[in-house]
């Protein structure tokens, strides 16, 4: 096989059970057809047949992948993707920023197949070629902070880590005499990069994440706890090869012009995502308040959600991935009265946090008060709001859990109490009031160490939403879980109609994701527009590249050409992959839950919120979600979809001839066949 | 920039002490007036390296970083002019080392690095510690003869080989004027087979200034580009990593990166922690 460029051509499968690692080298017309990141790991789902309904997402069988793509490496804004089978029993795709990715390609890999189970707590080291498996029992049971900082520093390349050479006859005898030779050695010039779980992934809380640097999150659904079930700790990489480039010259220069446009975008480098916040509540009546009773506050004064009030209040830097001139994270660190909170370290928080573990928990408002009451405060009680959710922020982050998911289970538990659907002893005596940032940390240990009522809520908020609905007796309990698909919505809704359109979350290939673009042609009623935005962001998680930074727009043909070298490579190839991991995912998702009528046990599975609570206030009040038309939504719009994307209309199967126009029957075909004749 | 020339032969060392090329005076005539011309300027600890008065306050400010895209700058290759790096303004994006990597890469392994971008060519190393970059980079110290007798840069000192140069102003590779700047002449290092004794002092005793190509293995050490560094150039973030007179020994500077995080974690966070 020539050599190939942009790629590597390898990826490590590391068997935990067996203790043995094995080299995978996918053949060049695998890569044309997936690329890399999300679509490869899609497409080793099927091909090791995780997609089959006996594998237990939490057992030794399942496989846990971490994917980069072929721009991964040299190129800005690089990012990393676990692929995997969720512990809800979806698709599990999820993406983090962070130097691990680019740290990943210059050890010379395309990703990281993790299967089976060790014994005992243990991590992956890569150090270039050589990927050993370590045992990780010092770190089992620390925070992510704590034990990324352990783990950094124990993973060298050969280039660095000598014993002492140096004696005193080396120096000058005056210079020896003061300062004798110590006998350390020398150390690490640049610093192994991690990705790791924090103690809820350890425990297998179903929405963990796998984190890295502290506050980067590969954030939803869940493939901390499945590395969790692998007793797996960390992947700890150091590279030291460099990325092979096709056209290294044209890439560079590509990379200039992206990152010299970056240095002009002005919104994401003055506060990241934390500068969306203020529109979403006054502008789109889409932020959410108290588990989505608002989506706004009647007084507009509510500064707290603003990017410019958190840098005034907090914000003390700026972080960027390698090679991205946007540096979308600021860290923080929490100043408040409150000891508990006072001097956490985390970052922003960034507009799903302050969304999800801010609004979402009654964070915002003053005791007493209702999201309708006039603000009261003063800028410090705004700074002390803010510091909520900056510290559950920390305590997610720092367990290592997705606070989209995590916000979405605590506000649903918040409005159980208010409604007295639940009491204080059915969570062991924790009195969870909205804005009381003391019981979500108490509530937050028993959920990671699966103690008590924690072992029910570690499994999300559908499942303790049945839990609770059977143990008490009150079937309406149903009502309160804002998930679409059983997982939890992020801090954009549906009913004000000025940010998201109800179909998007409808037909998402991943669970409620809110990134999932084609935005603009779902709200337009642009099906064709929408299908090409959906596909183009799957061909981003493939490159893998960041969705942020619009300066790759016009680029991103060239910049996979003149990485891989493959001169006859078009727009339409690179939407493609994104086509075909729609058709993979569909079929996954169905597959591996045996839906018979993936309509009605699949799709329909929104929240009951979005028909029946009307936005109460704010910029666009009085509105449901699809203007009420739950029917057009899902018998008119939702089988148009199906039928653009060339699925059956009734259930939404991609047909075998969509199959082979998209080069993927070898793999799902059969697949595709017994749920087409079901 | 000036087109940089590779020279096949690495230039040869000084055979004398540099002295200051105005006024005549050798540097410890210099350390006993207290400083002239940009070191006049600098408060504080005037610790005395190569001296080029004509480096003076009448130096233009040092510019914005360049933006790519934009019509090249002709070069000023300043002396007596400094790396400076501000960790509240870094944000690890890594571009200063690839700029790096890419010049000297390109400079010494022309056929291995067509096409390959790989960081270990840099000499200058950012690390992520959790939330905090720090850039690491030769600081250009020096030995105080009064306390360690010598006034050789302690790297120089321990070589056995003599294989760290520093290239008087106006000497050395074409293109690369302005300051005196370091050099490691690859036919005399070692290789880090066999001998590190310039990386372990520099780690004990100041920073981590030198590290080890990975296809020779022989030492490297920041030029700093012989007065226009590629660094500096290449950073986006204003006030990050500045190109400015200091006129100042730099172990004025120089910490260890494990210690220099630890002092902007204190600083920053308000929070300890041992790295």
């Amino acid at each position: 096989m020539a050599e190939l460029k942009g790629m590597t051509g390898k990826i490590a499968r590391v068997d935990l059970t067996t203790g043995t690692v094995t080299t995978i080298e996918p053949p060049e017309e695998v890569y044309r057809k997936y690329m890399g990141g999300s679509a490869l790991g899609v497409y080793y789902l099927f091909k090791e047949g995780i997609v089959n309904p006996e594998v237990d997402p939490l057992g030794p069988d399942n496989m846990l992948q971490f994917m980069i793509g072929p721009v991964t490496g040299a190129a800005p804004n690089a990012r990393s993707v676990t692929v995997t089978k969720s512990a809800y029993n979806f698709i599990s795709i999820a993406t983090s920023g962070g130097q691990a990715a680019t740290e990943l390609k210059y050890a010379g890999w395309d990703g990281i197949q993790v299967v089976g189970k060790a014994d005992k707590p243990v991590y992956i080291a890569v150090i270039d070629d050589v990927v050993e498996i370590r045992d990780a029992s010092h770190v089992w049971g620390k925070g992510v902070e704590e034990a990324e900082m352990i783990l950094k520093s124990e993973v060298t390349a050969p280039l660095e880590t000598k014993e002492t050479q140096l004696r005193e006859g080396d120096m000058t005898p005056e210079w020896a005499k003061i300062r004798p030779p110590k006998g350390t050695g020398f150390g690490k010039k640049r610093l192994a990069s991690v990705w790791l779980i924090g103690k809820g992934g350890e425990n297998k809380v179903w929405y963990a994440n796998v984190m890295t640097e502290g506050a980067r999150a590969h954030g939803r659904y869940g493939p901390g706890a499945v590395m969790g079930s692998k007793n797996l700790k960390a992947v700890v990489i150091r590279g030291t090869k460099g990325h092979k480039l096709a056209d290294k010259k044209k890439f560079m220069q590509l990379v200039g012009e992206i990152q010299a446009l970056e240095r002009q975008d002005f919104f994401w480098r003055q506060f990241g995502t934390a500068g969306i916040g203020w529109s979403s509540s006054i502008v789109e009546d889409s932020y959410p308040v108290r588990n989505w009773q608002w989506c706004a506050w009647s007084d507009p004064n509510v500064r707290s959600i603003e990017g410019a009030f958190m840098d005034q209040a907090s914000f003390i830097g700026k972080k960027a991935c390698p090679g991205c001139v946007l540096h979308c994270l600021f860290p923080v660190e929490v100043t408040s009265d409150d000891p508990l909170m006072d001097k956490a370290m985390t970052d922003m928080p960034d507009w799903e946090a302050m969304g999800m573990v801010g609004g979402n928990l009654g964070y915002h408002e003053m005791p007493g008060a209702t999201p309708e009451d006039t603000f009261t405060g003063t800028h410090v009680d705004q700074a002390e709001h803010l510091a909520k959710v900056q510290f559950t922020t920390f305590l997610h982050d720092n367990y290592g859990l997705d606070y989209i998911e995590g916000g979405t289970l605590l506000g649903m538990l918040m409005e159980l109490r208010q409604r007295d659907l639940i009491s204080a002893a059915d969570l062991d005596g924790i009195d969870l009031q909205w804005g009381d940032v003391h019981a979500v940390d108490e509530l937050l240990k028993k959920i990671v160490s699966r103690e008590g009522i924690g072992d029910v809520l570690a499994n999300g908020t559908w499942e303790t939403a049945k839990y609770f609905a059977e143990k008490k007796g009150k079937p309406e309990i149903m009502n309160y879980p804002v998930t679409t698909h059983r997982y939890g919505q992020p801090a954009h809704d549906v009913r004000s109609g000025g940010d998201k359109n109800a179909l998007e979350y409808v037909t998402v290939c991943r669970p409620s994701e809110h990134t999932g673009g084609g935005t603009a042609g779902f709200v337009s009623g642009d099906l064709a527009a929408a299908i090409a935005g959906q596909n183009g962001k799957c061909s981003t998680d493939s490159l893998v590249a960041c969705i942020f930074p619009g300066e790759w727009a016009g680029k991103t043909v060239d910049m996979v050409k003149t990485a891989t070298g493959w001169t006859d490579f078009t727009e339409d190839d690179l939407i493609k992959i994104g086509a075909r991991e729609y058709a993979l995912t569909r079929l996954f998702d169905i597959n591996t839950q045996q839906l018979t009528d993936p309509k009605e046990q699949w799709d329909k599975l929104v929240p009951h919120r979005w028909f029946n609570d009307p936005t109460p206030n704010g910029p666009l009040p009085g509105k449901v979600a699809y203007d009420g038309n739950s029917d057009k939504l899902f018998n008119e719009a939702l089988p148009t979809y199906w039928k653009l994307r060339g699925w059956t209309e009734d259930k939404g199967i991609p047909t075998l001839e969509t199959l082979k126009d998209l080069g993927i029957d070898d793999i799902a075909g059969d697949i595709a066949q017994v749920h087409l004749k079901a | 920039m000036a087109q940089v020339e590779r020279r096949d032969k690495q230039p040869e060392p000084p055979k004398e002490e540099p002295t200051v090329k105005e006024g005549g005076l050798n540097r410890r005539d210099f350390l006993k007036i207290g400083g002239s011309g940009v070191a006049g300027l600098v408060v504080g600890a005037v610790l005395g390296r190569e001296v080029f008065p004509k480096a003076s306050a009448e130096e233009p400010a040092p510019e914005a970083p360049a933006v790519e895209g934009e019509a090249p700058v002709e070069a000023q290759y300043k002396a007596g002019y400094e790396l400076a790096f501000d960790p509240t303004n870094c944000t690890g994006c890594m571009k200063c080392a690839v700029a790096c990597a890419e010049k000297y890469g390109t400079f010494f392994f022309p056929d291995q690095t067509a096409d390959t971008v790989n960081l270990e060519f840099a000499r200058i190393r950012p690390m992520r510690f959790q939330y905090v970059d720090v850039v690491s980079h030769c600081f250009y110290c020096q030995l105080l003869p009064w306390a360690e007798g010598s006034d050789k840069a302690p790297c120089q000192e321990v070589c056995p080989q003599d294989a760290i140069l520093t290239v008087p102003e106006g000497e050395g590779e074409e293109g690369y004027y302005g300051m005196g700047y370091k050099w490691v002449d690859r036919e005399k290092c070692l290789g880090l087979d066999k001998c590190w004794r310039c990386a372990e002092v520099c780690e004990e005793q100041f920073g981590s200034g030198i590290s080890f190509d990975p296809i020779e293995k022989k030492a490297q050490v920041c030029s700093r580009c012989g007065g226009d560094p590629e660094c500096v150039k290449a950073c986006p973030e204003p006030l990050a990593l500045q190109w400015v007179p200091a006129m100042r020994n730099g172990r004025f500077n120089a910490q260890a990166p494990s210690a220099m995080a630890e002092l902007y974690y204190r600083k920053l966070f308000n929070a300890r922690r041992t790295l």
